[in-house]
């Protein structure tokens, strides 16, 4: 079995994906309201070829919004993201916007909700082939499914059957099938294994390994489950509130995280293995839903570390580690690391 | 890593039978709920007659050939009417006209519901807004009298009148029922995921969208199905309808317009109200049964007699 | 306190009954904590229903006993139920968003909690809902709002002070952590073990997550296809587990500290209740099957302090 992870000193890699500023905000309230939630605030971070970046982060934390912007299912309120050097905002014929659709699909979370439950499996198949794979004449189509569905571990006998006779994991595979029918650079997974069962899981984040080294494909994989990103990912974004607290290779940020929301994370994350410590104090609060925020780190209120600078200035990402960035006042002018929840 | 399949097998391929899949299921389900069975067979009964009138009935239903104010007999299951026509004819034949009415109306009202309903709901917007202010304005007007104005203009309402009447004035409820579900399903994963993959919006809603509302779609047709039998009997009941046809609401018409309860021939008054209330039965039974059979947790559980610790 | 004994639950369904809880025994002692931990299928949320009287048509108790402190609940009528719900025994539901009535603020169903089990004045029910809020860790002057207008986190809460109102001797809690993010997790179930330290109730609770519950309950039980596997002691099988399911679970946890390994999990899916594998319900997707696991159907045999339902333990002694 291949073994999940990055190489010691990888060849430098195509970038693929890039998103310089991205925002995303939603008008809320009635039609005279004013207010706006700040889903996704100043958000730069680029993807290469080949690799699985996890996005991380607590519900509100803006991971979903941006995973659908990026699949063009929102239009960013400003900033812009570019897909092999091409701005996505310069998507305008339907032909471009399906050839994007097709070069960088979604996997959705929900296995029971994601396929339409009155057709057969084959018909999400087939309509992917025969959207994004011209070349393929329509006899072969279904020979072509059955192959990717061979790919993700899937016995293609299953093509004729309804959803409801799958399970949630056999489900996904699915998603994932679909997604690699249409020849895929970037798989977008919105949390694709939150809803399975724990012993599934590792099917699917081994599939998603595999396709990252057998296919070629990058993922960009978004999850609140720290752990599961660990297993399969080569870079780690951590969000929290709609902007990026910490970024940089998984291994260096888990093991020096320099950002007090990611050693919060780290700290709340349960392992069987480690030993038993109830005493450890744990904070009670909750990500806010940033309305109309005011300038200032959006972290302060839960972190033990705020200084007034946190109140006032709100935190850039800088880099603290080779490739490993935070945003955080405390960690960028201290040259220890900080030890917040640890 | 392949995974073991386990659960159903199969050896069919791929693309095999949708249709005789479909029907089995259907027959299944039907034969296992109560209410479906009752109200399927009264369907089909009504449906037989309608089709062979002339084999059940032997009368002429218009021919004046007998005494009237005749009792029930074997030569006449029902007896006579004041003009001697035999009233079970009457009856056997007038099925046909309702369930023409009965049917065309349900999928008429059917298919422009979910034509306004689906678009009003993703649509969004100021479409959804206009489209609802329609939908509105004919949901609190009272239906009946406005039937009945609708009916005294056209001179004559004949059944085509009727029907366009009642189709036109009738698709709103069902339309309101539509739009709700419609809207609960915009926000499915698996419509985004459609989305997604590039489909178009008009394939999204008419593949993708409507064939998962298919059981709320047959419960709006048996309703506007049942109501379209109530409010064209009626009209016809207060003489909107054409007298000359032959349908259970003209024999009604007829019925009271010869005071048929106060001169001694109850029969002719009660009978085609008899009909029309069973045919309505079997509309509503249909429904209910559809309900349950869609929704598990709506069926009537019998309880098992329990067992003692 | 609680003896549970041989309880089965079948679902009456027109083709057959489905047995999704197949005889299963347990005890929780006073001030106990017992995880119950299983995937989607086993039977976990049905026999918590079981235990505390809520199963609905067409799930009915097919045979077996809950004995609550002396009184076997099975067969009892609502009315004799409602002396010991609430002020005994109280039950925090999954998903505290559909638990909570939405169109009620949180003291009225507080209110309504208390109403129905006694007659108290409305200062004394305004007091206890207060305390009860405080006890979690929420201001009162939550009791005012409604429930969309609290977070997942303190919806969860209110729902833990509501089971609290009458200091009952079992909270039984079916996966209520499972709509929380990790941080918020945890705070959940260090609040939970604190308020069990502090009142002395005793607790099962319901989870699929292993990894969570490890830290917090005092014995596991862990079940598979309506049966129970393993039961014993949480350190003692987080350390040595005996069932080839159990060690299977274990190892579907990717770790964040120490190497990079890669894992397996457990291959294939949840057999169908309807018609479970012959045997031993595990042995199709089980590592160490061998020629009698299709066969036998094994019982739960005694290792040590823990029972295991495993040919491999037939005689009492780890063999593997």
């Amino acid at each position: 079995m291949t073994e999940p992870g990055a190489n010691a000193s990888p060849p430098p890699k195509a970038e693929l994906l890039r998103t310089e500023h991205l925002t995303r905000h939603f008008k809320i309230g009635g039609a005279l309201s004013r207010r706006t939630l700040h889903a996704v605030d100043d958000v730069s971070f680029a993807i290469s070829e080949r690799e699985i970046v996890a996005l991380a982060g607590e519900s509100g934390s803006g991971k979903s919004t941006i995973a659908r912007v990026l699949a063009r299912i929102y239009k960013p309120t400003s900033g812009e993201a570019y897909f092999e050097g091409k701005p996505l905002s310069g998507i305008r014929s339907r032909r471009d916007a399906l050839r994007y659709s097709g070069l960088v699909p979604m996997v959705f979370q929900d296995p029971f909700a994601s396929i339409n439950p009155v057709f057969r499996i084959q018909h999400g198949m087939l309509r992917c082939l025969k959207l994004h794979r011209p070349e393929l004449p329509a006899s072969q189509r279904l020979a072509e499914a059955a192959r990717v569905f061979e790919v993700v571990g899937l016995n293609p006998d299953m093509l004729g059957r309804f959803p409801y006779e799958l399970s949630g994991g056999q489900r996904q595979r699915v998603g994932f099938a679909q997604a690699l029918a249409m020849r895929p650079k970037l798989i977008l997974a919105d949390e694709p294994v939150s809803m399975l069962d724990v012993s599934i899981r590792i099917g699917l984040l081994n599939l998603m390994a595999k396709l990252r080294d057998e296919e070629g494909v990058s993922i960009l994989y978004i999850t609140h489950d720290i752990a599961s990103a660990r297993y399969v990912a080569d870079r780690l974004i951590v969000m929290y509130a709609g902007q990026i607290a910490e970024t940089g290779p998984i291994d260096d940020v888990l093991t020096h995280p320099r950002h007090p929301y990611t050693q919060l994370l780290l700290s709340a994350v349960p392992d069987p293995r480690a030993p038993l410590s109830v005493a450890a104090e744990t904070d009670r609060g909750e990500p806010p839903k940033v309305v109309d925020p005011a300038p200032g780190c959006r972290f302060r209120w839960r972190c033990p570390l705020a200084i007034d600078t946190c109140e006032q200035v709100t935190p850039q990402l800088a880099e603290l580690r080779p490739g490993h960035d935070a945003a955080c006042h405390v960690a960028q002018t201290s040259a220890e690391e900080v030890k917040a929840f640890l | 890593m392949a995974m073991p399949v386990s659960g159903v097998a199969t050896d069919t391929p791929a693309a095999q039978l949708p249709a005789g899949h479909a029907l089995a299921r259907i027959g299944r389900a039907i034969r296992s709920n109560r209410k479906a069975t009752i109200g399927t067979i009264l369907l089909l009964i009504f449906i037989l007659i309608a089709l062979f009138p002339g084999v059940i009935a032997h009368d002429s239903p218009t021919q004046d050939a007998y005494a009237p104010g005749l009792g029930i007999s074997t030569a006449h299951l029902l007896g006579t009417n004041h003009y001697g026509q035999d009233l079970f004819s009457q009856l056997v034949y007038g099925t046909r006209n309702v369930l023409i009415i009965a049917f065309v109306v349900g999928l008429a009202t059917t298919g422009i519901a979910v034509l306004i309903g689906v678009a009003a709901a993703y649509l969004g917007g100021g479409w959804d807004g206009s489209l609802n202010v329609l939908t509105d304005v004919l949901l609190v007007i009272p239906l009946f009298p406005l039937l009945i104005i609708i009916a005294a203009y056209a001179h004559g309402g004949s059944t085509l009148v009727l029907i366009a009447a009642i189709t036109l004035t009738g698709w709103s409820y069902t339309a309101r029922q539509l739009r709700a579900q419609a809207l609960t399903l915009r926000s499915r994963d698996f419509l985004a995921a459609a989305r997604v993959r590039g489909e178009r919006q008009l394939y999204i809603i008419m593949v993708e969208v409507i064939p998962t509302m298919t059981s709320l779609i047959v419960a709006c047709f048996l309703t506007n199905a049942l109501y379209a039998v109530l409010f064209a009997s009626s009209l016809q009941f207060i003489g909107l309808g054409d007298p000359n046809t032959v349908s259970w609401g003209t024999t009604l018409y007829w019925a009271e317009n010869n005071a048929a309860l106060q001169t001694g021939e109850p029969l002719w008054a009660i009978a085609p109200g008899a009909c029309i209330a069973v045919l309505g039965s079997a509309f509503a039974l249909l429904n209910y049964a559809f309900d349950e059979i869609g929704n598990p947790a709506l069926r009537p559980v019998r309880k098992p007699r329990s067992k003692r610790a | 306190m609680l003896e549970v004994s041989g309880l089965s639950v079948d679902y009456v369904l027109d083709r057959g009954n489905v047995r999704a809880v197949d005889d299963v025994s347990f005890t929780v002692g006073r001030g106990e904590f017992l995880g119950i931990v299983g995937e989607s299928g086993c039977g976990k949320s049905t026999l918590l229903f079981a235990v505390a009287q809520l199963l609905s048509p067409p799930a009915v108790v097919a045979g077996g006993s809950v004995l609550f402190q002396g009184t076997n609940l099975v067969g009892l009528t609502d009315d004799q139920l409602s002396a010991v719900r609430w002020r005994d025994m109280s039950v925090v539901m999954q998903s505290a968003m559909n638990a909570l009535n939405p169109v009620t603020s949180i003291g009225a169903q507080f209110k309504d909690a208390m109403r129905a089990h006694g007659k108290y004045s409305a200062e004394e029910i305004t007091a206890r809902s207060a305390e009860v809020l405080r006890m979690v860790g929420i201001d009162p002057v939550h009791l005012r709002s409604f429930s969309h207008q609290l977070s997942g986190g303190m919806r969860q809460r209110a729902m833990i002070a509501m089971a609290l109102l009458f200091t009952p001797d079992l909270v039984i809690m079916d996966e209520p952590t499972s709509a929380l993010d990790v941080v918020a997790q945890r705070s959940l179930m260090v609040q939970i073990k604190e308020l069990q330290q502090a009142f002395g109730f005793a607790v099962i609770f319901v989870t699929h997550d292993m990894s969570l519950i490890s830290h917090f309950s005092d014995r596991l039980m862990v079940m598979y296809a309506g049966q129970v596997d393993e039961l014993g002691v949480t350190r003692q099988i987080f350390d040595k587990p005996l069932h080839p399911y159990t060690q299977g679970l274990l190892e579907a946890f990717p770790s964040i500290h120490g190497p990079r390994v890669p894992l397996k999990g457990i291959p294939g899916n949840p057999p169908s209740l309807a018609s479970p594998p012959s045997g031993c319900r595990f042995h199709p997707r089980c590592p160490s099957a061998f020629d009698r696991c299709p066969a036998v159907a094994p019982d739960l045999y005694p290792v040590g302090e823990t029972l295991v339902r495993c040919l491999l333990h037939e005689n009492g002694s780890p063999s593997r």
